[in-house]
């Protein structure tokens, strides 16, 4: 039903794509909004990095706030921010060096216990003691020592032994605050240095290109009930949302930090250029793309335009016990709750299209008797890459040099839509520019 | 509404009878199950160079569900028309229609919506969409004419088809109506495609796309390798992949394509209602478009006027594709399961072990060739994922076959029929004493 797409989407579409155009061209912009990865200014696209300050502290507030969704809702939130700054979800993406010690100070201002988890880290402590699980009356209330609510406070400390993709996440109730969003990203980049995702010659990355996509969901009834601070039956549980890095298609592909987006800093639009054969060019080396799932249901995430290359999961390179290369490719990567996976992509110029040495052999029948839905594209107006074509009157381009666009969504596909309008949720895109670039 | 609950069933108990003296022989007409390519096509058709011109139809229809016990508001659907349960959108192959056209009328350049018979076919999709399959390197040409609707001339989607993981995609054609563009109703779209990478991929309509998805526009397309071409001395193929070593040859192949279907949005795109898809609940399953017992039905075909022949039962005159898989001992039979619905399933065939040959369209090897391959008794498998699978065929002991059930996991995923049986995700793998079956000529036959 072509009615489904809303006004209010086409509205969106057309006021925030070329806004993104203009920004992606200028590297390293720095935009207002939210948490600045210490004041540094961020690129557009790509891995935002919070780094521990010089004592090796990261300072974490749990707190509420909300985030806006493409259908012009609202959502009350809880999340991780930087201690000082303003809310965001999901929380600051913490990055560390193989074998760096880092205490995380966690202060608490909602009006429950909260915690933080990190699966894939050993040996982490709490002023001290081991993390460990905590009961109350028999009962498991969470899963790590807690800040307490209205004001506590907490800490963990822990050395990152391991190179790879892992999550942070609240240990208690776990059903009601990961939903409501205390969750975030923790990259370890290996003792080989930051252009490897791994100590394998074989995970070297374009580190220009390497991104984080944090796939969540929400039921904004749970949410609601909790602003309200009403029960909430969690078998009543249904969600209506779901996220890429925090925010739903099309606010997926808007830059970092927009300032439309003051509470969900972190774009996930993938851009790239083919692949070189020139060991000089940066596009000789895969793009990284860092999937985690921090719903309660398996997301499988559907590229399109290329298979990606699992190199990893759960910050573990696969690898056979010499050191076999036991990566593959799939045209979908299945990322379960509480899992990671880290992919590389590329695009390459297999057949060498091109308009005057070796045009495609078919005949396209003239774009005016085709259909652009709601009278707008990223179809560049030809086939071929770095070229542009005439489009009918009256069809909006958001093609800026014949760049090409691919989807990159959940395959179930209930999970891209915003409430039950089809065209949102789990969605963001990939952009591969010319050779060279635009 | 053109007939009721109970002329329905009236009418299956008689069609069973008159089909069981059919015969399943099918005429050289347009197929459920179609190969590109090898055929001679007309020159300067506007095609030039292609070697495998595709013409498929979208378009809506209605098939038929095994009855169930506890008829619901939205199944059996109330408009249904004789013998049919359930609304759906969905493709029809035409290429043979197309080329006799073109042969009838001695013009090349004709396509498909230009022949009445093919423009006849309105309505009358088929589930499944064909299975197509083509080899390595061909250029192919799958050729989309958008029929419209016949329930509901109110809608004016368009349609795409998006080959599902091809590699290294071309926008234009990756079928993306925001990325490029989308079919409208009456016009004709060539999608060109040149695959290099052998293996089992999905393709679909990508518009309005959790709902197109969902109604039906969903079917399997697989790659055959250059190895057929250059066999590897003392095992002959075919093979699944460019594997260098014989390990994927098989004998028979089948594909499985497991969809899912939200009924109650079946029956709102009939009756002319929203569908709100964040309520999506699977309540019906299938392999092929078929829920079990339909499964175990032998594939039928359409003639060249494009009316069904050779099935065994009308009601599944529209659902043409077999799931069931059969073998002599010894043989290696590839499966190819597919899915392309909503959820995660686990597939399971007790008893015997399948191989894991491949997934995603990629042979099972690291790029340092190390070996990854792995026996399984179960698949867990997600939507929008293919897993390949080669099951060597075990010597019956029974006569004329021993049956293997081959099912969801989830004994939930079904409902019951009147009958009593558990209609879902089951379909059965027959092993026969060797020497028993011919050779197999198409994939699911």
């Amino acid at each position: 039903m072509t009615k489904t797409l809303t006004h209010a989407r086409k509205r969106l579409l057309r006021w925030w794509i070329a806004p993104l155009l203009g920004l992606a061209l200028i590297a390293g912009i720095e935009t207002t909004g939210a948490p600045k990865a210490s004041g540094v200014s961020v690129p557009a696209t790509g891995i935002v990095c919070s780094h521990p300050d010089s004592n090796n502290v990261f300072k974490l507030t749990a707190r509420d706030g909300q985030i806006s969704t493409p259908d012009d809702n609202l959502v009350y939130m809880w999340s991780f921010a930087p201690t000082g700054g303003g809310f965001q979800y999901p929380g600051p993406v913490l990055c560390l060096n193989q074998g760096q010690t880092v205490t995380i100070v966690l202060k608490n201002t909602l009006p429950e216990d909260t915690s933080i988890v990190f699966p894939g880290q050993d040996n982490v402590t709490s002023s001290g003691v081991p993390v460990s699980p905590v009961y109350q009356g028999g009962n498991l209330v969470s899963l790590a020592q807690t800040a307490k609510a209205n004001g506590g406070s907490v800490s963990y400390t822990f050395t990152a032994g391991r190179p790879g993709t892992y999550i942070y996440e609240s240990g208690t109730d776990q059903d009601k605050q990961l939903d409501m969003g205390l969750v975030g990203a923790l990259v370890v980049r290996p003792s080989m240095g930051a252009a490897f995702a791994y100590n394998r010659s074989d995970s070297a990355f374009n580190p220009d290109t390497e991104y984080v996509m944090l796939l969540s969901q929400s039921d904004p009834a749970l949410h609601r009930a909790v602003e309200r601070n009403q029960p909430f039956d969690m078998k009543a549980y249904h969600a209506r949302y779901w996220f890429v890095n925090g925010r739903s298609f099309p606010d997926t592909i808007a830059p970092n930090n927009a300032a439309w987006l003051p509470t969900q800093p972190y774009s996930s639009l993938v851009e790239f250029q083919p692949h070189s054969s020139d060991p000089g060019n940066p596009f000789n080396k895969p793009s990284l793309v860092r999937y985690l799932s921090t719903g309660p249901v398996t997301y499988p995430f559907h590229p399109h335009g290329n298979h990606g290359r699992v190199i990893a999961r759960d910050g573990q390179a696969l690898q056979g016990p010499a050191g076999q290369d036991l990566s593959y490719e799939k045209y979908t990567v299945a990322v379960g709750p509480g899992q990671t996976a880290d992919a590389t992509y590329t695009w390459t110029d297999v057949d060498g299209w091109n308009p005057d040495t070796k045009p495609i052999p078919v005949a396209i029948p003239p774009l005016a008797n085709l259909l652009f839905k709601d009278n707008a594209t990223w179809y560049s107006g030809s086939p071929y890459l770095g070229y542009k074509g005439p489009l009918p009157v009256g069809v909006t381009s958001y093609n800026e040099c014949g760049e090409y666009y691919f989807m990159m969504h959940s395959h179930a596909l209930y999970q891209i839509t915003n409430f039950g309008i089809a065209g949102g949720g789990m969605l963001t895109l990939m952009r591969v520019d010319p050779p060279g670039g635009c | 509404m053109t007939g009721n609950w109970n002329d329905r069933r009236f009418t299956r108990r008689a069609a069973l009878k008159a089909g069981a003296g059919a015969g399943a022989v099918l005429a050289a007409g347009g197929m459920g199950i179609l190969r590109s390519g090898g055929s001679a096509r007309a020159a300067g058709n506007g095609y030039t160079g292609v070697k495998g011109e595709i013409n498929l139809i979208a378009t809506d229809g209605w098939i038929s569900l095994p009855d169930p016990k506890n008829p619901t508001k939205y199944f059996p659907d109330g408009y249904a028309p004789n013998n049919r349960t359930t609304y759906l959108f969905g493709f029809r192959d035409v290429s043979s229609m197309v080329q006799a056209a073109r042969t009838a009328t001695g013009n090349p350049q004709l396509i498909a919506t230009d022949v009445a018979a093919i423009r006849a076919q309105k309505g009358k999709i088929q589930a499944s969409a064909p299975l197509i399959y083509v080899d390595e390197n061909d250029d192919v040409t799958i050729s989309l004419s958008n029929l419209g609707f016949q329930q509901r001339p109110d809608l004016t989607d368009g349609h795409t088809i998006h080959w599902h993981g091809f590699r290294n995609a071309l926008s234009l054609f990756d079928g993306i109506p925001e990325m490029s563009i989308s079919v409208p109703i009456g016009r004709t779209f060539p999608y060109f495609y040149k695959p290099h990478n052998p293996g089992t991929y999905i393709y679909h309509c990508h518009f309005e796309d959790v709902e197109h998805v969902q109604m039906g526009m969903t079917g399997v397309v697989f790659v055959r390798p250059a190895q057929n071409k250059a066999p590897i001395a003392g095992h002959p193929g075919p093979y699944a992949y460019n594997d260098g070593d014989g390990s994927t040859a098989y004998d028979r192949e089948y594909a499985l394509l497991i969809t899912e279907w939200y009924l109650q949005s079946h029956w709102e795109d009939a009756h002319i209602q929203q569908p709100d898809w964040s309520e999506f609940k699977a309540d019906a399953w299938f392999f092929n478009g078929r829920s079990y017992p339909d499964t175990l039905q032998p594939s039928s075909g359409y003639d060249a006027n494009g009316n069904p022949i050779g099935f065994a039962d009308p009601r599944l005159a529209y659902q043409p594709i077999s799931a069931l898989i059969k073998g002599n001992a010894g043989e290696r039979v590839l499966v190819r399961v597919v899915n392309i619905g909503y959820q995660q399933h686990s597939i399971t065939l007790p008893g015997l072990p399948m191989k894991v040959v491949g997934r995603d369209a990629t042979l099972m090897r690291g790029r340092d060739g190390t070996d990854t391959s792995y026996l399984a008794e179960t698949l867990d498998i997600g939507p929008g994922e293919a897993t390949d699978v080669i099951i060597t065929m075990p010597e019956p002991s029974g006569s004329p076959y021993d049956a293997y059930p081959l099912f969801d996991r989830n004994y939930a995923d079904g409902y019951l029929t009147t009958s009593g049986a558990h209609a879902g995700l089951r379909t059965e793998l027959r092993a026969y004493p060797a020497g028993t079956l011919p050779a197999q000529t198409t994939p699911n036959a």
